[in-house]
């Protein structure tokens, strides 16, 4: 069944939206220096100002300006987002497709650990895990990091350009152009975002293993095997495109969680404090709720992330009836 | 459905946590009494607690031995000692626990059942306005982190307008007893309730409304109308009881997600159960208090998929096992 | 108060396509009705919509006793449904809810309309259950516990359990097995007997064991309305009998015969005329109303079935031999003949008289109800004579290209190059080389191809006064047997009959024995005999009473 996502969400109205919002998010987050002139970190005023022409959302507790902590905080979200997707998509994608083409032993027991990881309440074990695993890494770490995370970011553009043409580079330019900006959030995220993605790819595994050992089957696999072409070549050439719908949505909802699961850990104080996050704004601004502050401080921030989130479900569903054929048409039971 | 292969992913789940639980602190640099305890915790022990707690868990021992009384102490029912509390983290912990029970069990039956409920109505009436209405609302709701829409109800009702109570299970002060306890747990309940069953509901509407538009293009819905069966017959016997199947499969690997909303909204509203604790644990560095506490949720989280699995194969018939 | 179903001038259509266009039907409140047709004829439909589940657009009405079932609210519908009109569905995956039990199925009905409590009502249900033959132990089962066939004989249970006074079975047995066909009928018509009944049905034996009256649907219309028996022994329809000749029968010993091309919906005029081998330009046009010919209702313009042939009382002598004496036949449209005898019992004069090559003394030859006169071009449009050696049709002086194109020549029809082009078209068609070489070639050349050669001459449609190639053939074919061929090429021969008769061309066949002409759906046999006259019309499985009494001729 050919499925394009891109047609998908751009035909439905929920798509639209979310589509039109998230830009609006991304561009918050690319175009920050501009949209302000003050460092987020910097006490540039007195604590508690009221908004003003110099201060659009006024200032915390400590005199920063909530503006520039906004539209910055868009940047922590949205590349911790994308980074963890990025990496728990592709391990989802690698560890779902060869477990389905190799099968046995290997296919059982890394199955059984996948479905028990998913069990187990995530927030305690990344709580934990962040405490142990030091979120400040060394800078042979960070460089570790920035170059895995490059490789797969390259490698995905270059993948997204070849297939999806100028929609593809529509698409990932921004996403680079983020990253790019917001290098200097590595060090201090990257190990967040390393412990998110191991802990993230276990969904996506299942539901990719599911669809490759359907595809697995089909008879252009075979016909392609009855020419000789090796194991890599099949997945490259007939899994990986096959299952394409299905990876966007498992990367599309990833995102989201990547997101929620971020602003959850800042809320709780996790991370470093140097990270200026919407998370980590909500649960500044929770602690002087009896101070009229929180209209211009905690509302904007909260009211950011939920936007974003909702932006990326709606984008999501969007998706959803292109995988499941049962949703499609508009006839009410009600005759 | 609860199968062998389920038991097993559950055992091995436990297992998983119970191995990091040991290993994670020993892995690190240093000390293991620092590693278990946190620098802090360690500065302010004195030499005897120190040394009782060396004996205690044989950190000055092999790794073999640590793990062999490591289980022992498991199976005894010791979870450590917590300092920041000073006291048995079993006691600690269960001390708290029947308030997140009641928090997150009440959550879980009311999302459930309005989720279920809204998603029948809501795939009954697909495209009308009841449904697009409540799907967009579900969909901006989803949207909502469950810590921020908590603030935000906690603003409206308790801060501004000040009907409900700010923080906590109960007045403990007011040495309320019987009837007005309850009725005063109950107000105490309320917000935190709310919040965690909107955060929640959306996941298993969402799913049942998907299940019921599927189910309604069914053979034996068509059977149904021409029985001449009322509209609410058909919906709620026939199709409704064939919608709410894949949420009942989803709810184990949802619980998760509770013991997540559990966490944020106690710390939101000050609520003492495990998940207040977590937080404080978290900013104490009580670590023992922490493993434990990921040990118990485990326990629980496992605990519950085992019992909805039970319950499906009596709501699923073509689950059969001894047929 | 005596209840009727009366349906009258119902249409229904489903975006935009019709699907019933017109239906006119009446159920007395103790018959059973058998509508049949083949699949997607819109049987169901029209079960849907005396039930009134339809979605589609729906005119006409549809009155049971009184009441105008198209006009009612959907509660009063509700309240109908089941109580006063029940339909047995056809099982399928997924008719039967899986997480209900099937006797809480059964017995639903009867609680939900008030008719009885809880426990009497299951009562009710258990007892219908064990009547169609549902063991006890499996009351309390699920669906899926159970086979296809126990799942049908629930839906049945389950819609008789109301009492209802109109009774819809949709395609009762078709998930049964043999056996199970058979218990199934005998408790059906027990069952339905005094019973107001509605079955739809494609399977013919089911119409035949359980109506009274059959109806045939075809392209959205019904196009014949009769007794049963009748209906089924003596069609009158084309149709109808297509539908007879694609059943499998026990007793007779022809393949089965298709129609050819399919239903199509969108026809202007009579549906079926795409089909009919006895088409005239009316049909194109206009719709046949339902009428009354010979105590059946027929939709056609020509009234049923017609004799494409019929001689009266021919007879032949050649100076003081009487080659045929009196010979009386009957050919009907679609319909193949065979004419069988010993050699020289003046077969081969009757077939050259039938072609129009040889004159009859005395008696008439009608072709449709027309008299035939003189051999006339119109009539050799009509009925061809085909040689059972193709070779020697071919007259070896011509060229191919000319031999093909010799019977456009020879009716005047169309302009020289247009009959070249013509007669290019349809070598082609026979998949013959259409080079100037092979063209240029004589006839005599080519030994392999004269049986194609043959067919492509055949191929053209005279009737149409034009260069065109016809879908349908010549409307009559007179097939001669040689004496002594050999076997092979009579299995050929009969094949291209067969095909032949699938086209819809009606034939006469003349052969010596008969064991080739099993293979062909025939309706009739004609025993000619030594003194040329005819003896006996018998159906194809009647062949061997006749060999009994006339031995001689079947010597092979």
């Amino acid at each position: 069944m050919h499925i394009d996502p891109k047609q998908e969400v751009v035909k439905s109205k929920g798509g639209r939206l979310g589509l039109t919002l998230l830009l609006v998010v991304v561009l918050m987050a690319i175009f920050a220096d501009l949209l302000t002139p003050y460092d987020p970190l910097a006490q540039t005023a007195q604590s508690f100002e009221s908004p003003s022409w110099e201060h659009l959302l006024g200032t915390n507790h400590v005199g920063q300006d909530i503006w520039s902590q906004l539209v910055y905080g868009a940047r922590t979200s949205l590349v911790v987002g994308l980074l963890v997707a990025a990496l728990s998509t592709v391990l989802a994608a690698l560890i779902g497709a060869s477990t389905a083409l190799i099968g046995g032993v290997y296919d059982r027991i890394v199955m059984r650990l996948v479905d028990a990881f998913i069990i187990i309440p995530m927030i305690l074990l990344l709580i934990l895990l962040s405490i142990y695993v030091d979120p400040n890494l060394g800078s042979g770490a960070i460089i570790a990091i920035e170059v895995l995370i490059g490789i797969i970011v390259v490698g995905i553009a270059f993948y997204m350009v070849r297939s999806l043409g100028w929609v593809g580079l529509l698409i990932i330019g921004p996403v680079l152009a983020l990253i790019v900006l917001a290098r200097n959030l590595l060090p201090t995220t990257g190990g967040l975002i390393i412990i998110l993605s191991l802990l993230s790819w276990q969904g996506g595994a299942r539901t990719l293993r599911a669809q490759a050992l359907a595809l697995k089957e089909k008879p252009h696999v075979a016909a392609a095997r009855g020419f000789g072409a090796n194991t890599w070549y099949i997945i490259r050439r007939h899994i990986i495109p096959d299952m394409g719908p299905l990876l966007v949505a498992d990367f599309v909802f990833c995102v989201r969680r990547a997101v929620f699961l971020q602003a959850g850990m800042a809320f709780l104080g996790i991370g470093n404090p140097n990270v200026v996050s919407w998370g980590s704004m909500i649960n500044d601004a929770r602690q002087w709720i009896f101070l009229d502050a929180w209209r211009w401080w905690l509302v904007p921030a909260g009211v950011a992330l939920s936007i974003t989130i909702v932006a990326i479900t709606l984008i999501g569903s969007a998706l959803e009836p292109a995988l499941d054929p049962r949703l499609r048409g508009e006839v009410s039971a009600q005759n | 459905m609860l199968t062998k292969g389920n038991l097993l992913t559950y055992l091995i789940a436990l297992l998983i946590i119970l191995t990091l639980n040991f290993f994670l602190p020993r892995m690190m640099p240093g000390d293991p009494l620092m590693a278990i305890y946190g620098d802090e915790a360690l500065v302010q022990m004195s030499p005897q607690l120190k040394a009782d707690l060396t004996e205690r868990f044989a950190l000055d021992q092999s790794l073999a031995e640590q793990f062999a009384s490591y289980w022992l102490a498991l199976f005894r029912g010791d979870l450590g000692y917590s300092y920041s509390y000073n006291a048995p983290v079993t006691e600690v912990i269960f001390g708290r626990l029947p308030w997140t029970l009641l928090l997150a069990g009440l959550a879980l039956l009311l999302s459930t059942a309005i989720g279920i409920m809204l998603g029948i109505e809501s795939g009954w009436r697909r495209g009308g306005r009841f449904d697009s209405g409540v799907l967009s609302g579900m969909v901006t709701l989803s949207g909502f982190p469950d810590f921020f829409l908590g603030i935000l109800l906690l603003l409206l009702f308790a801060v501004n307008l000040k009907v409900l109570p700010l923080f906590g299970a109960e007045d403990v002060y007011s040495g309320l007893s019987g009837f007005a306890r309850l009725i005063d747990i109950g107000e105490h309940l309320i917000l935190p309730l709310t919040t965690l069953v909107l955060a929640r509901i959306t996941g298993g509407y969402l799913l049942t409304r998907n299940t019921m538009i599927g189910v309604l293009k069914e053979p034996y819905i068509l059977l149904a109308r021409a029985k001449g069966l009322k509209p609410r017959t058909v919906k709620y016997r026939h199709a409704g009881r064939n919608s709410m199947l894949p949420v009942m499969t989803q709810t184990g690997i949802w619980m998760g997600l509770m013991v997540t909303g559990v966490l944020f909204i106690e710390v939101v509203f000050s609520y003492p159960g495990i998940g207040l604790l977590a937080y404080d644990a978290l900013t104490f560095r009580d670590y023992p208090v922490l493993q434990g506490l990921l040990l118990v949720s485990a326990f629980c989280v496992l605990g519950a998929n085992f019992i909805v699995d039970l319950l499906y194969a009596r709501v699923d018939p073509r689950v059969s096992y001894a047929h | 108060m005596k209840s009727v179903l009366k349906i009258e001038d119902l249409k229904v259509s489903f975006d935009g396509e019709s699907i019933l266009r017109g239906i006119n039907l009446e159920v007395a409140d103790d018959e059973c009705l058998a509508v049949i047709g083949e699949s997607g004829a819109g049987k169901t439909t029209l079960g849907l919509s005396i039930m009134g589940l339809l979605n589609g657009n729906t005119a006409g009405q549809i009155n049971l006793g009184d009441t105008n079932i198209l006009t009612l609210s959907e509660e009063e519908m509700r309240n109908l449904r089941w109580s006063h009109v029940a339909m047995a569905f056809q099982s399928s995956q997924n008719r039967l809810n899986p997480t209900h039990r099937i006797l809480d199925q059964v017995a639903e009905p009867l609680i939900a309309h008030g008719k009885q409590e809880k426990a009497p009502a299951r009562e009710k249900a258990a007892g219908l259950l064990e009547k169609v033959g549902i063991e006890p132990e499996k009351l309390s089962h699920y669906p899926h516990e159970l086979s296809g066939g126990e799942q049908q004989r629930v839906l049945i249970a389950m819609a008789l359990v109301n009492e209802p006074e109109l009774l819809i079975l949709d395609e009762p047995i078709s998930s049964l097995d043999a056996k199970s066909q058979v218990e199934m009928i005998a408790f059906l018509r027990r069952a339905i007997a005094g019973r107001m009944t509605l079955l739809v049905t494609h399977n013919l034996s089911t119409a035949a064991k359980l109506a009274s009256r059959t109806a045939t649907l075809y392209g959205g219309r019904i196009v014949e309305l009769g007794p049963t028996n009748l209906m089924l022994s003596q069609p009158r329809h084309p149709y109808t009998r297509a539908l007879l000749r694609s059943y499998p029968n026990m007793t007779t010993v022809k393949d089965l015969q298709g129609i050819k091309g399919r239903m199509d919906r969108r026809v202007i005029g009579c549906p079926f005329h795409p089909r009919c081998t006895q088409a005239i330009p009316i049909c194109r046009e206009q719709i046949p109303a339902l009428e009354n010919h010979e105590g059946r209702l027929v939709a056609c313009h020509r009234g049923g079935i017609i004799p494409a042939l019929s001689v009266t009382d021919i007879s032949k002598s050649f100076k003081t031999l009487k080659a045929v004496d009196g010979v009386s036949l009957v050919l009907e449209h679609g319909e193949t003949l065979a004419l069988v005898g010993q050699s020289g019992s003046g077969k081969t004069t009757l077939a050259r008289m039938l072609s129009g090559i040889l004159e009859p003394d005395a008696g008439e030859i009608f072709i449709e109800h027309r008299k035939a006169g003189q051999p006339s071009k119109d009539f050799h449009r009509t009925v061809q004579l085909v040689f059972q050696n193709p070779g020697e049709a071919l007259s070896h002086r011509l060229t191919v290209l000319e031999a093909v194109r010799e019977p456009l020549e020879v009716q005047g029809i169309g302009t020289r190059a247009e009959q070249d082009k013509a007669a290019r078209k349809v070598i082609e068609e026979v998949e013959l080389p259409t080079t100037e070489e092979f063209l240029d070639e004589l006839r005599l050349e080519i030994r392999g191809s004269y049986r194609a050669l043959t067919q492509a001459r055949r191929s053209y449609d005279l009737q149409k006064r034009s260069v065109t190639l016809a879908k349908r053939r010549r409307k009559l074919a007179v097939l001669q047997q040689k004496e002594g061929q050999a076997s092979a090429r009579d299995v050929l021969e009969a094949e291209d009959a067969l095909r032949r008769a699938q086209n819809g061309m009606t034939e006469a066949l003349i052969s010596y024995t008969t064991t080739r002409l099993r293979f062909l759906t025939t309706l009739g046999l004609v025993w000619v005999d030594e003194k040329g006259r005819v003896h006996e019309r018998a159906e194809p499985f009647k062949f061997d009473r006749i060999r009994k009494r006339y031995p001689r001729a079947f010597e092979p």
